[in-house]
């Protein structure tokens, strides 16, 4: 039962961590670099919504659609003053830029809020105790978002025109240019929904814990260890990968302790890069 | 800062330090020494943020008083200002500035354990006193120039094992943040409770910044713990209390003052914070120099130091050191005479003017300060007052009595 | 006054070799280091591991540079097998796990607490002589290390590694081997970042973990990129102004008194982090380099 309980806390962990990939694995594939500013998008979602709060509203979807509005304004941003302008370059030259406005972000975020972390006004809420199994409602809550997400996320790519689009850029976007696939309308969709996850799972990690300057860069290695678990093309390969990364996590507690658990994502990123570098579901990527 | 301050206070940098020297007014008292130079290293920036800005602003007040009555041992303070950033790089470079720009002869005020590490060889090596509150027990001094103001982290834990061992609790359990602090007090819990003949039923060591604590949690629970004492900090506490009182758990946790405050009852509301425990030092509620201090500076800053102990024993580090050079009669080895000034026996003094005075008069002293007795032992620590609180209905409330046997 | 600015140019000192490291993995060879500061670290600690029980400080560096050029094996063979983008991110996930265990294997290496007391050297020389005297051992390495590179890049060898970062595949083709002359440029490079290490380990006389955020490994690349990734004047002058910028904002505060010591920490990384973004996109070449054919 010990062990169910932290398969469920690696779960809820994992879930969180998949909506981070998600939004990494989607920028991998359409346009083409590891994005190391994903996480302080997230950061600035969380501000927003904290920022809501104080103003005096405690409702989540108006503090949710702060956060989003937020994420997806600095997404695009990043896109239309840095990133637009550096396609065609080597893919470090996004990623180095990636690297920057992360570190811009965060000290924007730090000079505007302070460093000290801040709270959400969140009393406990008692669990629902099944058979030994502890269910958090706050969970089932969460569980049910991203999954809409993911839902939302796939509807999108296979159902909607702008969705084939970006599909058909992440599979070759020379060709995708030649058969007339505007790649600005393209590329607002995927950074606008870039945006949209990052603000989401911003915000939840927020509510969970603390709003401070250094959250979404914390979920940087584990985000990008479960984006390349997953595959790169695969929206739903990353909510899973990390869903297994955040249950491996949890479970190797017992053993590796709480420091190291960290290190897990770490040695899973390097053995599937060496081993299966198109991860569980991605399709064949030139990892050398 | 008014004008009257700059000829006292430096920034470290040179534009301020040319203006300021030019703007130095003559001294209006009879130089016999060269002066005091006091380097006043605090973390003004950073973690220690709360308390760094309030103990710069008492050493200052304390230099003040010094030199109104004419300097001590007919030396007059000057005080050297510097932000540490509670980061040990800053403080060490801030340290070499004071050191050796400056050529202070004592540094007071450091707080966090990282920056007085870094800076502890330096002061040494420069042969100059150095006077701290940060708790970590690898800060010592190989010539006896360390004197700490408040108590080692280690202690405070025995301190609290056995307050916690004498309010009935059986089954104690430790969550450490992984840093210095954290994890020595609760070694120095772990340490009592066992010298009690007992044996912890849980121990945990958490990383910061996670975005769940929830098995940590699960994992300090699966014992059933009756008590807990966790060293860690605000942002970590409300998570880990918000999570262990989702999970059904009605366990007492011991966590240190800057760890629970309104800022906790606020997120997550009273009722789960009903019972929490905290400790603290308390300043000498009522000794004479705490409550003149309070209020000397209260109107000299605005700000009340009841929530800021090491305020006071910041003011505290610059009046004994101000004593000691008093009682070294102007000349330079001041340390020698820290604790002829603040240890027992001799007359108590409460303030600089009246330990002077009663010095000049050849008496031995024994000053007693606003955040304590300030008696030194061997290795430079005193042995300060701790309380405990109790959250109840939402304030924080102080249960029982000052303790000091550890 | 001309103590704190010796301190000052030992750190840019430091510094310098540290982007004068990633220089030669990037910039010469074409690859992507994010884990830079975990050779940093791995310097310090050997170095100051061996100092503290043999008492010899040349020991200590000898230690640092053999720790740091073994640490970077394991990587090297990374490298051969990974693109770019995910070698940034494992070399990345290399330097926090090395942080993680400088952290937690605390009878190794203090945890938390770190290790102080590392032995200095001159110290029988008097507080002033000694800082200048550590001046001239920083300046001493890094023309020790200027040389080496030199003789490095100028050399066949360094003609094939500049054209394995401009064509693999020809390379490989004309029977040259690539993956040897990768691993030990990787080599090379952490060696000079373990010296580095040890410099500073025995200049601030203490480690702790902090000391060795990713962050570090940024500030580098900053540097770096600034400066210009092919020249050896490229990675000093990188070197001197991203100290500037460290240091810098410390005076800042005296002209613009209405802005919080605590606000220009978050300054500083802004600075750091605008410096890296304007460059690569307006000047990739930083600003004593040549036009790269990218």
């Amino acid at each position: 039962m010990f062990y169910l309980n932290l398969m469920v806390n690696g779960v809820v962990e994992g879930l969180i961590i998949g909506l981070a990939a998600l939004a990494l694995n989607l920028v991998f594939a359409v346009g083409r670099f590891p994005n190391a500013a994903s996480g302080d998008f997230m950061t600035i979602g969380a501000y927003a919504g904290y920022s809501v709060q104080q103003l005096g509203s405690h409702s989540a979807l108006v503090q949710g659609l702060a956060a989003v509005a937020a994420s997806v304004a600095v997404s695009l941003a990043s896109y239309a003053l840095v990133f637009r302008h550096l396609v065609g370059r080597s893919m470090v030259a996004p990623l180095l830029a990636s690297i920057g406005l992360g570190l811009f972000y965060r000290s924007i975020v730090s000079l505007l809020f302070g460093l000290d972390p801040l709270f959400f006004v969140m009393p406990p809420i008692h669990a629902y105790t099944v058979a030994g199994l502890r269910l958090q409602g706050t969970d089932l809550w969460l569980a049910t978002l991203a999954a809409a997400s993911v839902a939302i996320v796939l509807l999108l790519l296979h159902v909607t025109p702008i969705g084939r689009e970006m599909r058909a850029v992440a599979d070759n976007a020379l060709l995708a240019r030649a058969s007339g696939i505007r790649s600005r309308r393209v590329m607002i969709a995927l950074w606008s929904m870039v945006g949209a996850i990052t603000g989401i799972a911003g915000l939840v990690v927020a509510l969970r814990t603390t709003v401070n300057p250094e959250l979404g860069w914390g979920l940087l290695l584990p985000a990008f260890a479960a984006a390349v678990l997953g595959g790169v093309g695969s929206p739903a390969g990353a909510i899973l990968a990390g869903l297994l990364l955040g249950v491996m996590q949890e479970l190797s507690t017992p053993w590796l302790g709480f420091s190291y658990k960290i290190a897990l994502s770490f040695v899973v990123l390097t053995v599937v890069l060496l081993v299966r570098p198109q991860g569980l579901f991605g399709t064949a990527q030139v990892v050398r | 800062m008014n004008n009257s301050r700059r000829q006292f206070v430096r920034h470290g940098s040179f534009a301020a330090l040319a203006l300021a020297m030019a703007a130095r007014v003559p001294a209006a008292f009879a130089q016999s020494g060269e002066n005091l130079r006091i380097g006043a290293l605090n973390d003004v920036t950073g973690a220690g943020s709360p308390y760094g800005g309030g103990m710069q602003k008492a050493i200052l007040m304390a230099a003040d008083e010094i030199n109104a009555t004419g300097g001590a041992g007919g030396r007059r303070i000057e005080v050297f200002a510097e932000d540490s950033q509670t980061a040990p790089d800053a403080g060490v470079l801030a340290a070499k500035k004071l050191i050796e720009v400056n050529k202070v002869h004592a540094i007071l005020g450091t707080w966090s354990s990282g920056v007085a590490a870094a800076v502890m060889p330096l002061t040494d090596a420069a042969g100059i006193i150095h006077c701290t509150n940060a708790g970590a027990s690898n800060i010592t001094s190989s010539k006896g120039l360390m004197f700490r103001y408040s108590a080692l982290s280690v202690r405070i834990g025995q301190a609290l094992a056995r307050e916690i061992a004498k309010r009935g609790h059986t089954r104690l359990a430790t969550m450490a943040f992984n840093n210095p602090s954290g994890r020595e007090i609760t070694g120095g819990a772990k340490q009592g409770w066992e010298k009690l003949g007992r044996q912890l039923v849980g121990e945990v060591v958490y990383e910061p910044n996670r975005p769940s604590y929830r098995s940590e949690v699960q994992t300090i629970l699966a014992n059933n713990p009756d008590a807990i004492v966790l060293g860690g900090y605000l942002p970590d506490f409300t998570v880990i209390l918000r999570e262990t009182r989702q999970a059904g758990s009605n366990v007492k946790f011991y966590a240190p003052a800057w760890a629970v405050n309104q800022k906790l009852i606020d997120a997550l509301g009273a009722p789960a914070c009903e019972g929490v425990m905290t400790h603290d030092y308390v300043a000498a509620l009522d000794s004479t120099a705490y409550k003149t201090f309070v209020d000397k500076f209260k109107k000299a800053t605005g700000i009340d130091p009841t929530e800021n102990y090491y305020a006071c024993c910041a003011y505290d580090m610059m009046t004994v050191v101000g004593l000691a050079a008093q009682a070294a009669g102007g000349k330079p080895a001041i340390a020698p005479m820290m604790r002829a000034v603040a240890n027992p026996p001799g007359t108590m003094m409460y303030d600089f003017v009246s330990g002077k005075k009663a010095l000049a008069a050849g008496t031995k002293i024994n000053y007693e300060g606003a955040s304590g007795p300030i008696d030194f032992d061997d290795l430079g620590n005193v042995k300060p007052l701790f309380k405990l609180s109790e959250v109840r209905n939402g304030k924080v409330e102080l249960v029982g009595n000052a303790f000091q046997d550890y | 006054m001309l103590a704190y600015l010796v301190a000052v140019a030992i750190v840019i000192g430091i510094y310098a070799l540290l982007t004068i490291s990633l220089d030669l993995q990037y910039g010469f060879t074409g690859l992507v280091n994010f884990g830079q500061v975990a050779f940093y670290a791995l310097g310090a600690y050997a170095s100051a591991l061996t100092a503290l029980a043999t008492h010899s400080v040349a020991l200590g560096f000898v230690a640092a540079i053999v720790v740091a050029a073994i640490a970077a094996l394991p990587i090297g063979a990374l490298a051969l097998r990974l693109r770019e983008d995910y070698l940034a991110i494992v070399t990345l996930g290399f330097s926090e796990v090395v942080r993680l265990v400088l952290l937690n294997e605390e009878k190794l290496t203090g945890g938390g607490l770190g290790l102080t007391g590392i032995p200095r050297p001159f110290a029988n020389l008097g507080p002033g002589a000694a800082e200048i005297a550590y001046l001239a051992l920083v300046v001493a390495c890094n023309i020790v290390v200027v040389l080496i590179v030199r003789r490095v890049t100028r050399s066949p060898f360094g003609r094939l590694i500049r054209a394995i970062r401009d064509n693999e595949v020809t390379v490989a083709s004309l029977g040259k081997s690539p993956p040897a002359a990768k691993v030990k440029t990787l080599v090379l490079g952490a060696a000079i970042a373990g010296l580095a290490g040890a410099l500073y380990a025995h200049y601030i006389t203490f480690v702790t973990p902090d000391q060795y955020l990713p962050v570090v490994t940024f500030y580098v690349w900053m540097a770096s990129i600034l400066g210009g990734v092919s020249t050896l004047r490229g990675a000093i002058a990188g070197a001197a102004v991203l100290v500037l910028i460290l240091e810098g904002t410390r005076f800042v505060r005296d002209f613009f008194p209405s802005i919080l010591a605590v606000q220009m920490a978050s300054v500083r990384l802004a600075l750091v982090g605008l410096a890296l973004v304007l460059f690569v996109l307006y000047r990739p070449q930083g600003v004593f380099g040549r036009a790269l054919p990218r």
